[in-house]
């Protein structure tokens, strides 16, 4: 019985490292499965090059990517969120790219560096309700801190990490009394009672159980695919003259530093960055590519529509603290 | 000449004893290390700033929890253990049921059910009216509710064996004195039950410090959610470390409480126990007993499993449930098979090490043999991935680093299940076995395995479930693209896909049933 089980073990043990040989590409993936396996699925069909999904929360798989250091088997590393993909340059844990592939991504969409590049862009925008017109006054984001939107205001709880993304981006467009004192009449507004979920905002509002909402833009569009005749609006806020313009936050891809398939990680780079890449990449979930020239899906805001705020995605990684510090000392929920 | 037989084999157990020990303590030197790197300013700084906050809500979590699962447990042991009733077989197994539904579980489904579009929100908007804002979960009623009704198995399971051995003559005594029911239960029945308790509760209250599934989908925070958030979000580890020290401080101070309820337990179970009479119940008691006994099933079990039932129907109309399925549900059985193996192999010499010397060293390697439980999960994990990258690379990124992971959270719940049936191991026993020529390998299979059948068994099981359900360290050590079935509820709940986290979910409680079933007819040949 012993020896049964040694055997065993000593089998599923090298079923298990077997796999680290094998030639396929093994990536972090912060980003829901349901997104990124179309892309990659393509991907192995042209090059036929396996990729394998690991998918976890965007920080938890950082840290352990910094844990691992040199042992990790990790080739990629994929977030929805600048915050992070910035977080881990920082920490040195990506090996900067060539400028000539990432060089068709705008300067502002990737790192200094070019140690993380940015695939996908979502907006921070408003959703409303078209019956309800007590929140037709809202023009800025700042707005939403206005005393009359009492008890009508749907925002995720403050560990969402687009809020905080967004936040960062006020914060860098303005400064930090600006952002105190928005999230204090925001709190005011909402009490204690915040969404876990973007979607249960869109939701919300829909019903009429809130007038206005903060959220990315896919949600809306994500809602009114199943539901088009719900009553609800995108609003761009922040377009008038001396506004910022709507906060953007990218989802992106790094190369990891200790990668030891470099070659097929910059294949599958080259792919996302492509514009048939791009398209699969931002299309599947509404988002818009960061690719100029490959066109957003149907329905959504063109980007030259509107004004966007004029703030590096690195900052979100850099000034995530500062925005942690002002979030906890509101106490937001 | 037996002290001679004896003593080479007491070394071969010490040695064995001392590996299990010293593997199941790298999370709490990990701890110590890391904290012992916070500077004195740092420490101010965490106990000023966060820890009132942190120790209130996890405390008034803990007591309601405590409360909650004191009433559930002991009302329906109660009922189930002194009245006899139609259905009362039944009975006992729906208040077990809820110990196949992981607290993460519990959390994510009742969140969704009091939503506005929920069945409990539809229901509470029927009742009344669309004005009145549906009661939410997201503060610390809704985490004590989720834990309440997921944890309260434990009081149930351990005050209803306690009821069928205490002593009916005592009562009896009290009656003829002339107190009333009502006085002979506060007076005389629970203060005998009161070492139970105490387990029980513990237990609960244990699961509830170390909970991490649950708070963090309902983002109460506690402890152990603050201390991921720490690591997570702002890459703190040291201040991920010191908190886990209080923590480990707080559980402590619980297990010492429960350890001195536990060893008055002695002075009630002394005498020879008199079998517990069932008396009938009554029409009316019957209607009560039932009333209360589905209310509790509709919240713990019944609404859970209905919704699991409907969205894997969902799913499976929708074609979602896939070959890639079936391989989480393969991942998920080899993980718990292979940690409950290892657990109940490891446990072994530390109980029979306890067994034999039963002194102040074998008690302190029973205690740290018990860190698994007192840690939270994730610290447990970054404990034994770090140990790992630097002392053994070689097996980092395989299943090993997850076994180990398995083993040193589950030993406690394995040297416990184990070391009951030890006492029952006479050293003569086995002396006579070596006199009579036996080899120490034929001693081990022919006398001490079969002896503690009933202990390796159960040992065996209880880590299996928890494997099964497990969550926070299967996240950070998996090996790459090796989704269990908990990975995947957590991966699809984040992302709000109800469809896919369902039959999930669902296979994870057909999964436990088997086993638990396995279980509890030992559990009933033994006190039959």
């Amino acid at each position: 019985m012993k020896r049964g089980l040694i055997t065993f073990i000593a089998l599923w043990v090298m079923a298990f490292s077997s796999q680290l040989f094998a030639e396929e590409l093994i990536v972090y993936s912060g980003r829901s499965d349901k997104f990124i396996k179309p892309v990659v699925k393509v991907f192995t069909e042209k090059t036929g090059i396996k990729v394998v999904l690991h998918t976890g929360s965007s920080t938890a798989l950082l840290n352990k990517l910094k844990l691992e250091g040199e042992r990790t088997s990790a080739d990629l590393y994929i977030s929805n969120d600048a915050g992070n993909l910035q977080k881990g340059a920082e920490l040195g844990l990506f090996q900067p790219m060539d400028s000539k592939l990432v060089g068709v991504i705008p300067d502002k969409l990737r790192a200094k560096d070019n140690s993380w590049v940015g695939l996908s862009a979502r907006a921070r925008v408003l959703v409303v309700n078209t019956k309800d017109h007590s929140a037709d006054f809202v023009k800025s984001v700042f707005n939403l801190a206005d005393p009359r939107l009492k008890g009508k205001l749907a925002i995720t709880h403050s560990s969402n990490e687009s809020y905080i993304a967004g936040a960062t981006v006020y914060l860098r467009a303005n400064n930090e009394e600006v952002v105190k004192s928005w999230l204090s009449g925001m709190k005011a507004n909402v009490g204690s009672s915040v969404f876990n979920k973007h979607s249960k905002i869109v939701k919300a509002v829909a019903s009429g159980r809130k007038a206005i909402g903060l959220v990315n833009h896919y949600y809306i569009y994500r809602h009114l695919a199943k539901h088009p005749d719900a009553p609800i609006k995108i609003v761009l806020p922040d377009q008038r003259k001396d506004d910022m313009g709507v906060a953007w936050n990218v989802a992106g891809a790094a190369i990891v530093k200790h990668s030891a398939k470099k070659k097929a990680a910059n294949q599958l780079i080259e792919f996302m960055v492509s514009e048939e890449g791009q398209k699969l990449f931002a299309n599947v979930n509404r988002e818009y590519p960061a690719r100029p020239g490959v066109p957003a899906a149907e329905k959504v805001p063109t980007r030259a529509s509107y004004k966007v705020a004029d703030v590096p995605m690195s900052d979100l990684g850099e000034y995530r603290g500062a925005t942690l510090d002002i979030i906890e000392s509101v106490g937001m929920p | 000449m037996s002290a001679s037989l004896a003593v080479p084999r007491i070394s071969m157990r010490s040695a064995l004893s001392t590996l299990v020990v010293l593997l199941a303590s790298v999370p709490l030197i990990y701890v110590v290390i890391h904290s012992g790197q916070l500077e004195l300013a740092e420490w101010a700084n965490l106990w000023s700033a966060r820890l009132p906050g942190l120790l209130f809500n996890t405390l008034s979590l803990a007591i309601l929890v405590a409360l909650g699962s004191f009433t559930l447990g002991v009302s329906s042991a109660w009922l189930i253990t002194r009245r006899e009733f139609v259905g009362r077989r039944v009975a006992t197994w729906l208040m077990i049921l809820p110990l196949t539904i992981p607290t993460y579980v519990f959390a994510h489904i009742y969140t969704s059910l009091t939503e506005r579009e929920g069945w409990l929100g539809l229901l509470w908007a029927g009742i009344f009216g669309d004005d009145v804002p549906n009661p939410e979960l997201y503060n610390v009623f809704g985490a004590a509710f989720v834990l309440s009704i997921a944890g309260f198995s434990y009081v149930f399971l351990l005050v209803s064996d306690a009821l069928t051995r205490s002593r009916v003559d005592i009562e009896e005594a009290a009656r003829l004195h002339g107190l009333t029911p009502r006085q002979v239960f506060w007076k005389v029945s629970l203060p005998m039950l009161r070492p139970a308790i105490a387990a029980g509760l513990a237990l609960v209250v244990l699961h509830v410090l170390s909970d991490f599934g649950a708070v963090s989908m309902l983002r109460y925070q506690t402890f152990t959610l603050s201390i991921y958030l720490q690591m997570s979000g702002r890459f703190d580890f040291q201040a991920a470390a010191g908190l886990s020290l209080v923590l480990v401080a707080l559980s402590l101070t619980f297990l010492i409480l429960e350890r001195f309820f536990r060893d008055r337990q002695r002075y009630y179970s002394a005498a020879q126990a008199q079998r517990t009479k069932r008396r009938a119940a009554t029409k009316v008691e019957l209607t009560f007993i039932w009333s209360w006994l589905g209310l509790i099933t509709t919240f713990a079990f019944a609404l859970p499993v209905a919704w699991m039932l409907v969205w894997t129907w969902e799913a499976w109309q929708q074609s979602l449930i896939t070959a890639e399925f079936w391989g989480y549900v393969q991942n998920s059985l080899v993980i718990s098979v292979a940690a409950a193996t290892l657990a109940t192999v490891a446990a072994l010499p530390v109980a029979l090490f306890h067994a034999r010397l039963r002194n102040k060293i074998s008690q302190s390697y029973l205690h740290l043999a018990s860190i698994g439980f007192v840690l939270p999960g994730p610290v447990i994990a970054l404990g034994i991935l770090s140990f790992v990258l630097s002392m053994l690379p070689w097996i980092y990124g395989t299943m090993f680093v997850l076994m180990l992971a398995m083993l040193i959270r589950f030993l406690p719940l394995a040297v416990q299940a184990q070391e009951a049936s030890v006492q029952q191991l006479s050293p003569s026993i086995e002396e006579a076995g070596r006199s009579l020529g036996a080899t120490p390998w034929e001693n081990l299979t022919r006398i001490v395995i079969p002896v503690l059948r009933t202990g390796l068994v159960s040992a065996w099981v209880l880590v299996f479930i928890d494997t099964l359900k497990e969550l926070p360290a299967t996240l950070l050590l998996r090996p790459t693209g090796f989704d269990t079935l908990p990975v995947r509820i957590w991966v699809e709940a984040s992302e709000e896909m109800l469809e896919l986290a369902a039959p999930s979910a669902l296979m994870l409680m057909l999964g436990t049933l088997p086993v638990l079933w396995f279980l509890m007819r030992q559990h009933d040949a033994a006190t039959k």
